[in-house]
């Protein structure tokens, strides 16, 4: 379990280094390089390939820390993500993205490892100055059962194109069920992103660091 | 007669190997997602440079002297990457000049 963990992370760090969406799948035979750090209660990495525009298979890391009781949560996971339905408008894109997967979860109040099962679904809408998307990711085990959903409203200052860095304004609602977090995690997030390379931040309502590194290539 | 033919042949191919294509591409919202039209172009043969347009939608690639890739294998390039095709053509301004004209457009 060590070794893979540490590989992963190497592949993390890897793709960070010869680079650095929010979607589960980028473009066909594309790779997908992403972390994130969510406020002490979530953190996670994931890494994907895309054989396939519409479907992408990889694996992630993450751990939920209960922010309440402190009972933490290892998942290690392999997913397939599946593009559903994708609507190319003139000046907009939405989609609807699939997911699921097993993997085996460290449970630190049994101090042991069960086999646990993940799936999820998002569903977002932008253009070149607005942004939508709701994502849910439910994470099961005999000793748990933990539902993220999270809501990210975005808004750009400017239309960015191509080659041009684009800059986001993003308001994130994050709910988490199972005793992880009470109440909505609210954060505010500038995200920045150019070419392949994205990275966002932001402070929760609780002052605590919200963030996210990805990378395509 | 073979004059005829070899000069017929040729006005017909010319209109094919202008070198520059202009498809105009739905669902172009964001850079970090169009690099996968840009990466699949590229790996295409006959594909010497390409250029990218949110603004205008486009997508437009530079072919090799005397080369050409047919509309069907560029919608499927396209249709594989994700998007949707509305129009190609081929027209006579170079890959430069439209960067050129992307970047006046800018000032």
């Amino acid at each position: 379990m060590n070794l893979f963990r540490i590989a992963f992370a190497g592949c993390v760090l890897a793709g960070a280094g010869t680079l650095a969406e929010a979607k589960p799948i980028a473009f066909s035979h594309g790779t997908t390089v992403m972390a994130e750090y969510g406020a002490g209660t979530m953190t996670e990495a994931q890494v994907f390939y895309a054989p396939k525009y519409f479907l992408s298979l990889g694996g992630g890391h993450l751990e939920l820390e209960s922010d309440i009781d402190h009972r933490r949560r290892e998942i290690t996971y392999a997913r397939a993500n599946y593009l559903v339905k994708r609507w190319n408008l003139e000046d907009a894109q939405a989609n609807v993205f699939v997911w699921g997967g097993a993997g085996q979860a460290y449970v630190s109040e049994l101090d042991e490892h069960q086999f646990a099962a993940n799936a999820g679904a998002q569903i977002d809408y932008e253009t070149r100055r607005i942004y939508a998307s709701l994502k849910t990711d439910l994470q099961r085990a005999d000793a748990f059962s933990h539902r993220t959903d999270t809501l990210q409203l975005g808004l750009a200052p400017y239309k960015h194109d191509f080659d041009s860095l684009a800059t986001w304004f993003v308001l994130q609602g994050r709910q988490y069920t199972g005793g992880i977090h009470d109440g909505t995690e609210w954060a505010l997030l500038l995200r920045l992103f150019k070419r392949g390379a994205w990275i966002e931040a932001g402070v929760t309502d609780e002052g605590k660091l919200q963030a996210m590194a990805m990378v395509n290539f | 007669m073979r004059k005829l033919i070899f000069c017929t042949l040729a006005l017909l191919t010319g209109v094919a190997n202008a070198g520059t294509i202009e498809m105009k591409v739905y669902g172009l919202v964001c850079g970090f997602c169009a690099q996968g039209i840009e990466k699949t172009l590229r790996k295409n043969p006959a594909t010497s440079d390409v250029v990218v347009s949110l603004e205008h939608k486009l997508v437009a690639i530079s072919t090799h002297e005397g080369q050409d890739i047919p509309d069907a294998e560029l919608t499927r390039a396209l249709t594989d990457s994700g998007y949707d095709v509305k129009g190609i053509e081929r027209t006579r301004r170079s890959l430069d000049q439209i960067r050129a004209e992307l970047r006046q457009e800018k000032k």
